[in-house]
């Protein structure tokens, strides 16, 4: 057969050394020396917020929740995109399955992360400072609390008490860690069995993927409605946990977009990344692009056609006193420059300036969540203003970002970062114009 | 026009897409400008292979969904604010979010067709005729298994016998002449 001579001459092979290259330690210290320098600035930002409007430290932990957030994302928006390659197959797996998992064993960081919240959770959630009938009577006299938050607090005390607020947590997360632990042995396993056996693991990571998906999407909506829908006690959004998914696929994507194409400097990932999986990788993030402003439209437009006084004030906490600006930017940031960028064949196809795209999707993730969470706040809600609080959401989550990303490249660092006994190795080896 | 006489070019016939992009390749790089590649399925480095980098379909795109998008927005904002003005629930007149649905599928919509009819007429379709399909190999292999590099006659390059023993050079299964 001429076709199959030819394509075994002109196949690429693997490189011996299929560990991550040494420059990932240089990451790791990288990373480790941003996250000191910016928690000590985020500590120098909290002690002149305190001395300036006495919320220094509230602010701290507002910005730590959005740094939680950013994490949350990618450690269980990573396990996610993980459970969808192995339902979807296709070759794209071979370039991101290896940082996915790496992304998803970086959950104890994250549980950290969120330990922190509990522990501080009185200064973050109206429902966890007033906790029985008396305590928000006593609110509302004091004037901190108005009517309708009064109201809702107490209706919605049982789901909304810090117990119920950790053990769900807890729950999730343990949930999560039996996910990371299955999928991530399981690959092991599937790569130390003989070759012959792989139809047997896609058919079983396959099963453990599908059900995963659906338990990710409830447990990962359950989170975000407590861990941020619950700042503002008096609204709720059928949409929110799906708004989050949707984010997370798009930061996701961004993250291993960047992973897989700093890494293709040196082998093994030079070897099997080529410019047809980089463009379909382009395509899906900008797929989720246009899911993440479809649905994020489409909760405004509703609320908006509504006009229900349950509903708009979370809006018009968000839009008047100046924040009209910031949701415009938000708008423009986390939407118009994405699209029109990932718009571009040449754009996706060009490995310097889809790492840009990608590197300002995320920019623009933590610039989204900012406009979610700190008009959450009394002090905030409808009153955009500079404090040096306001500073944390920079130094905060860049600092904690930081710290995840070093523990992410250690991670990286354990396993080899290709996958052999994988059906798509050699069609990935292939030259592009080999297959239809 | 009088109808055309003569030869349109030389096909030569491969059994991959390997073979057919090295081939294009080489001819490129010797000079051959009016050449065109065949095969049963998109291959994209034999486009590259001659020099064809980018068409104008996905400018005809963005035009098409910026057209729609904006007719659509005016004529709900001229239905709305000018022609008929209701008032709905107190809001105000021009209620752009509400008019950003219908604007979107709008844009979707002449995006689309854009897209499929500019596609259609930059390749010059539809053809009602096409030389290249005097030659049997061509019929028979050209959506099935088989690749073609033909070397158009307009090229100045263009020698019947050397351009001949030139495609022959690349161990094709065949080289036919095509006529018009």
């Amino acid at each position: 057969m001429a076709h199959e001579s030819h394509a075994a001459t002109h196949a690429k092979t693997l490189p011996a050394d299929l560990g991550a290259p040494a420059f990932v330690d240089g990451w790791t210290k990288r990373a480790l020396t941003v996250g000191a320098i910016f928690s000590v600035v985020a500590v120098i930002l909290a002690l002149l917020g305190q001395s300036q409007d006495q919320l220094g430290w509230d602010h701290l932990l507002r910005a730590w929740v959005l740094g939680l957030m950013l994490t949350f994302g990618w450690s269980v928006g990573g396990l996610a995109l993980l459970m969808v390659q192995y339902c979807t197959g296709g070759k794209w797996g071979l370039l991101f399955r290896r940082p996915l998992e790496a992304m998803s064993r970086s959950l104890p960081l994250v549980f950290v992360y969120w330990l922190v919240v509990v522990i501080a959770m009185k200064k973050l959630y109206l429902w966890a400072q007033y906790t029985s009938v008396s305590d928000t009577a006593a609110a509302l006299q004091a004037g901190l609390i108005n009517e309708v938050q009064q109201h809702c607090l107490d209706f919605k005390r049982p789901m909304l008490n810090p117990v119920t607020f950790t053990w769900v947590g807890l729950l999730c997360f343990a949930i999560w860690a039996f996910y990371v632990w299955r999928l991530n042995s399981l690959a092991l396993q599937r790569e130390a069995d003989k070759a012959g056996n792989t139809p047997y693991w896609i058919k079983k990571l396959e099963n453990i993927s599908g059900p995963g998906i659906v338990v990710y999407s409830l447990t990962m909506t359950a989170a975000v409605i407590y861990w941020v829908m619950s700042m503002d006690p008096t609204w709720y959004s059928s949409v929110y946990g799906l708004l989050f998914l949707v984010g997370q696929g798009y930061s996701v994507l961004a993250f291993c977009i960047i992973v897989s194409i700093s890494l293709s400097k040196a082998e093994p990932f030079k070897t099997i990344l080529r410019q047809t999986e980089q463009h379909d990788m382009g395509k899906l993030t900008f797929a989720f692009v246009m899911l993440n402003i479809y649905l994020a439209f489409a909760q405004f437009l509703i609320i908006w056609s509504g006009n229900l006084p349950e509903e708009i004030p979370w809006y018009l906490d968000r839009i008047r006193g100046h924040w009209g600006i910031i949701i415009t930017l938000d708008f423009i940031f986390h939407w118009l420059i994405p699209f029109s960028m990932l718009l571009s064949r040449d754009i996706k196809r060009n490995k310097r300036r889809l790492v840009r795209v990608c590197q300002w999707m995320i920019f623009a993730k933590a610039f989204d969540l900012f406009w979610l969470i700190e008009p959450n706040f009394k002090d905030a809600a409808r009153n955009l203003h500079f404090s040096w609080g306001i500073l944390e959401y920079v130094a905060v989550p860049v600092a904690m970002v930081s710290f995840w990303v070093a523990f992410f490249c250690t991670r990286l660092k354990t396993r080899p970062l290709v996958q052999v006994n994988d059906p798509h190795l050699a069609e990935i080896l292939e030259p592009e114009h080999a297959q239809a | 026009m009088p109808p055309r006489e003569g030869t349109y070019g030389l096909l030569a016939e491969f059994d991959n897409p390997s073979d057919l992009v090295r081939a294009a390749r080489q001819a490129r790089e010797d000079g051959w400008r009016r050449m065109d590649c065949y095969t049963p399925y998109p291959v994209e480095e034999a486009a590259e292979a001659i020099g064809f980098h980018r068409n104008k379909v996905p400018l005809v795109t963005l035009v098409g969904g910026l057209m729609g998008l904006t007719a659509m927005f005016a004529l709900e904002t001229w239905v709305s604010v000018l022609a008929y003005p209701l008032n709905i629930g107190g809001r105000p007149t021009y209620s752009w979010p509400a008019f950003i649905v219908p604007a979107y599928e709008w844009t979707i919509l002449w995006a689309g067709l854009s897209a499929c009819f500019g596609m259609l007429a930059l390749n010059g379709l539809p053809a009602l005729y096409h030389p290249l399909f005097n030659a049997p190999n061509f019929r028979d292999g050209a959506t099935t298994d088989k690749f073609f590099l033909c070397l158009e006659a307009l090229d100045p390059k263009f020698d019947l016998l050397e351009g001949r023993a030139y495609l022959e050079s690349f161990q094709p299964t065949s080289v036919v002449e095509v006529e018009y």
